[in-house]
């Protein structure tokens, strides 16, 4: 309601597919709750920092139903340009029009906007968010000679895997330093059982061989794997025990098969496998 | 000749040698031999024929034996007068292992292939005829040599350390042929099984041929290693896998349950074997509690049955076995007790003094028994447990353990390659053929001079001509040295290397814009196309975008400087420099063979201006392999810094790659200097001045500087831009293949 030309209701509409009605499953493991919180109530900028299959997205689900925010999703890829977060003139039959993209969308109507795998774009594309993450908070909207002052409840939340690849693909310094950072690991192994067992709906006592399983796979990350078997992983082993399939079949399936291509890391998992069951 | 003719009748009293070659054979034998002495390979290779050729002959055949006269004399020939004074006796072990005609025949055939194709290994296979025969038949060491000479790109070095069984390929073909399963066949699986199970894991090792009997018939560890028999012989293939993964899984057990060492004290042998099997026993149960599948991968070596006779060793079998296998019972009253006081012990079994406790305890009984125990043949059973040394500590005598364990330990010791093939009577030089190769060693070792270079005297501002020598030395090649343990030691590193090298491959595809054809639609051109159509002006037709993968087109050269600096050790550590730099070229070429890219790596040092040594450790045509690496490790650190001489060197090997792109990345410790030289400005102009020559080449430079005062220096020779210092020479391993990477985009 403060922004300028052309603002809309919080309840526009469009943004009902945004919404999240249903509370997401998430079990928490810290304090990454209550820091959101208090980072959504200073509107300050988030990064979600972790292994994939760890939790963030999960997360940021829940804070957002907790919150009673729509929460814009944005995969970043490394084609992507700025203006498809912005937005871009597009033709019809009497001349051109613009459309907004996804990011101008949750700054206009105060969305909780999530860009996920933020690395993977491109820096030049990056750097449009700068202007939305400090004291600023606008987002000018150049081909249209427009500066969008954010929604009051306008967050901007970025995650961002650390992983091997963050030499050649990292952000820039100005960037990074823009934000507030909560870091995800998978959790204990207690825990992670309590998420997989109540995920997959199996037992617990097979949810707690799947953990001990997953720890002999995250024993060979930086040893032939990039990352071991994520809490995700897990929870597709579950479900496929949970429907039927035998532990040591669901556990090739969902937890070998997919992480490597080379036979010698493939057998040496295998059988750690085996060690565990 | 009638001279010659004498001295082998003098030496061979005819009966005997009549009776080994009856009839004609005789006359054959005779004229073979006069042959021999005529052509002047000298008494040693004439002596051992005369002396063993009737032996073959009554071995084989005589017919066997003067056709070994000419494979003799080709071998004198062609690799030399050891080779050839070795093959009878290599002939005569083989007879004995081949006893029928064809397959001596057919080896006598493969000597020869081996003396024309590859004669620089004639003699090492010819040393090896002993082990090589009785793993192999005739056949299967037909095809292993035909592998050798076939899979190493005919390069003499090579073939080599494949005959000598350097080559860890050559002992892997070599298992292979023999249908063995062995080490290095599962070490690709074994390694990542068991790092999987117990997380940080030390390194593993093949036990070397030269250990211990005891110690190459189980696996073992030390804190630094997880040492593993090269092979189980008598077992299966598949069994062997298991056998290997139980070995493995159980070495874990103990890395992870055995936290410090029994003193020996003075225990008795029996007290010692039956407290390690206690503490086998007691880490297995730890074990299986965290992962209860191991159970079905150890208990089915537990194959000790109750037996008539109470020896100790069946003894100590079937008490391990009544420990790890609860299905079994053992109607023995010894085992019984040790069972039932090791399972009563289970509340303590966190504790490794149980351990101690029991086998005190079984000890004393199995005194009163008087049962005998003989420690010298006692093997550990089953076989995939290990021979427990790791456990203890044997006080004063420890130092010396550790030196033998490192002695057992450092596989394949540095051999002086290539001096052993020197004949021992060197005086006689009418030997052209075979000489030839000696002494273009013995030159290699001094330096063969290449190139004069220009240097630039910025005193007078002029270059003064062929100022420079650069000779050229043979690099050295050294097993298992840093380059060689990069894996072991930095797994973490050469793994994110790795995964940098497939990003780096993958985001090579690239979105062009603005294309006037393609195979998508710009959207953003096409929308301006429109506007400008509506507003009347002529639209632009480029609205197409496609993929193009950039290619990489770059050759480069990685210029090490091994000058006496580089000894020094690395603040905070026990490496030194140069172990450093050895490290980060062995990463950074992993990174660069990935890539694709040629390149090639070069080492040098000075001793004055007419004495600039240059180390060509791998050429651009040349494959990376871990002959790379051992000559990486061979390098010696020595001598100064003339850094201009060399880059014009190495710049004008770069000079001849046809690549796009052409960087020059030296890695260097220090000031150039020599000691001819007192201005220390004047190497700094010096070597400016070759970077300016090979810029204008079109040969981009790049330097690294280990040596945080180094940044003035550097920066007027290189350039700000392309020279960077750092401070902590430990993270130039780190940081070179990124360099390298960044550079290269």
């Amino acid at each position: 309601m403060h922004s300028t030309s052309g603002a809309k209701s919080a309840h526009d509409p469009a943004l009902d597919d945004f919404r999240i009605d249903r509370e997401p499953y998430y079990r928490s493991v810290g304090h990454e709750v209550a820091l959101f919180q208090a980072a959504y109530g200073a509107r300050m900028p988030v990064m979600l920092k972790g292994p994939t299959g760890c939790g963030k997205t999960r997360f940021v689900e829940h804070m957002a139903w907790r919150l009673k925010r729509p929460l814009v999703t944005v995969s970043c890829h490394e084609d992507m340009t700025a203006s498809d977060l912005v937005g871009r003139y597009l033709l019809d039959a009497d001349g051109t029009v613009w459309h907004d993209g996804p990011l101008t969308l949750a700054v206009r109507s105060g969305a909780i906007c999530y860009l996920d795998e933020i690395v993977e774009a491109r820096q030049d594309t990056t750097v449009v968010i700068h202007s939305l993450t400090d004291d600023r908070r606008i987002l000018p909207l150049e081909k249209k000679n427009e500066v969008l002052k954010a929604h009051p409840d306008f967050q901007l939340v970025i995650s961002y895997n650390p992983g091997y690849q963050s030499v050649l693909k990292d952000l820039k310094e100005s960037t990074k330093q823009r934000f507030a950072a909560i870091a995800f690991t998978y959790p204990d192994a207690a825990i992670e059982a309590e998420i997989v067992a109540s995920e997959a709906g199996v037992e617990r006592p097979v949810a707690e061989t799947l953990v001990r399983i997953a720890q002999r796979s995250r024993n060979l990350k930086g040893h032939g794997l990039e990352e071991g078997a994520s809490t995700r992983m897990l929870i597709n082993a579950g479900q496929l025990v949970a429907g039927g399939i035998a532990l040591d079949q669901a556990c090739e399936v969902a937890l070998v098969l997919p992480i490597t291509d080379d036979t010698d890391m493939r057998d040496a998992l295998t059988a750690a496998i085996a060690a565990c069951l | 000749m009638t001279a010659e003719h004498k001295t082998v009748r003098a030496m061979h009293p005819g009966e005997t040698i009549r009776s080994a070659f009856p009839g004609d054979l005789y006359e054959s034998w005779d004229d073979v031999c006069r042959r021999l002495a005529g052509a002047g390979y000298g008494n040693v290779v004439t002596d051992s024929y005369l002396r063993h050729s009737p032996e073959l002959a009554r071995l084989a055949s005589p017919q066997a034996a003067i056709v070994l006269a000419t494979i003799v004399s080709g071998l004198a020939i062609r690799a030399g007068r050891r080779a050839a004074a070795v093959a009878p006796v290599a002939a005569i072990v083989a007879a004995k292992r081949y006893n029928d005609a064809a397959s001596l025949q057919e080896w006598l055939r493969l000597i020869e292939q081996v003396g024309d194709q590859a004669p620089e290994s004639a003699g090492a296979l010819l040393d090896q005829t002993a082990s090589l025969t009785a793993r192999l038949d005739v056949h299967a060491l037909a095809s292993w040599i035909r592998i050798g000479l076939r899979s190493n790109n005919g390069e003499p070095e090579r073939r080599l350390r494949f005959f000598t069984l350097e080559d860890p390929n050559a002992r892997r073909w070599l298992l292979r042929e023999s249908g063995e399963v062995g080490f290095l066949d599962l070490e690709a699986r074994l390694k990542p099984y068991l790092t999987a199970l117990w997380g940080e894991t030390p390194p593993m090792r093949e036990t070397p041929a030269n250990a211990p009997e005891q110690a190459r018939r189980r696996p073992g560890f030390d804190g630094s290693v997880v040492r593993l028999p090269a092979a189980y012989p008598g077992f299966s293939g598949s069994d062997s896998e298991k056998l290997y993964r139980a070995a493995v899984a159980h070495i874990g057990a103990h890395l992870k349950f055995s936290h410090e060492r029994f003193p020996v004290g003075g225990l008795k042998p029996a007290q010692i074997a039956l407290v390690s099997l206690i503490e086998d026993a007691r880490v297995e149960h730890l074990a299986m509690r965290e992962l209860p599948g191991l159970a079905r991968l150890f208990t089915p070596f537990h194959a000790a049955e109750p037996s008539g006779t109470a020896t100790a060793p069946g003894l100590f079998a079937r008490l391990a076995r009544a420990l790890a296998d609860p299905g079994y019972d053992d109607p023995d009253p010894w085992v019984q007790k040790g069972r039932r006081a090791f399972f009563e012990a289970e509340a303590d079994w966190a504790s490794q003094q149980i351990s101690r406790r029991i086998g005190d305890l079984l000890g004393n009984d199995l005194g009163q028994m008087r049962v005998q125990f003989d420690p010298k043949n006692y093997v550990v059973q089953p076989p995939y447990r290990d021979d427990n040394l790791g456990l203890w500590d044997f006080g004063d005598d420890d130092q010396q353990q550790s030196s033998e364990a490192e002695q057992v330990l450092s596989s394949a010791r540095i051999r002086e390659e290539l001096d052993d093939s020197r004949p021992p009577d060197r005086t006689e030089t009418e030997m052209g053929d075979a000489g030839g190769c000696v002494e273009l060693i013995e030159q290699a070792q001094d330096g063969v001079l290449v190139a004069r270079y220009p240097e630039y005297d910025y005193v007078a501002a002029r270059e003064q001509p062929e100022w420079t020598s650069v000779k050229e030395y043979a690099p050295k090649a050294v097993a298992s040295g840093p380059a060689a343990r990069l894996v072991e030691e930095h797994a973490d590193l050469v793994a994110r290397v790795k995964a940098l090298i497939r990003s780096a491959r993958v985001s090579r595809a690239e979105r062009l814009r603005r294309q006037p054809e393609g195979e998508f639609l710009d959207m953003d051109a096409c929308i301006e196309a429109m506007v400008a159509r509506r507003i009347g002006e002529a639209p632009d037709h480029r609205l197409h975008g496609r993929y193009e993968r950039r290619s990489r087109d770059l050759s480069v050269l990685l210029l090490l400087d091994i000058s006496q600096s580089t000894a020094e050790k690395v603040r905070g550590s026990t490496r030194t420099v140069l172990d450093v730099e050895r490290q980060s070229a062995a990463l950074l070429a992993r990174a660069m063979a990935g890539l694709g890219d040629p390149f090639a790596i070069a080492a040098f040092c000075s001793d004055k201006r007419d004495d600039v040594r240059y180390v060509r450790i791998k050429d651009f045509n040349q494959t990376y392999d871990d002959l790379v690496d051992a000559r990486l490790d061979g390098l010696e650190s020595g001598l100064s810094t003339r850094i201009g001489a060399a880059m014009r060197h190495a710049g004008a090997d770069l000079a001849c790659e046809r690549s796009y792109r052409r960087l020059l990345l030296v890695v260097t410790d220090g000031e150039p200097s020599d000691i001819d030289i007192e201005d220390r400005q004047y190497l700094v102009e010096d070597a400016r001045k070759a970077v300016h020559h090979l810029n204008l080449f079109g040969i981009d430079t790049f330097c690294v500087g280990l040596d945080s005062n180094a940044d003035s220096y550097l920066g007027r020779i290189f350039g700000q831009r392309n020279a960077i210092t750092i401070a902590a020479v430990e993270r130039l391993t780190d940081l070179l293949p990124k360099l390298y990477l960044t550079l290269s985009r």
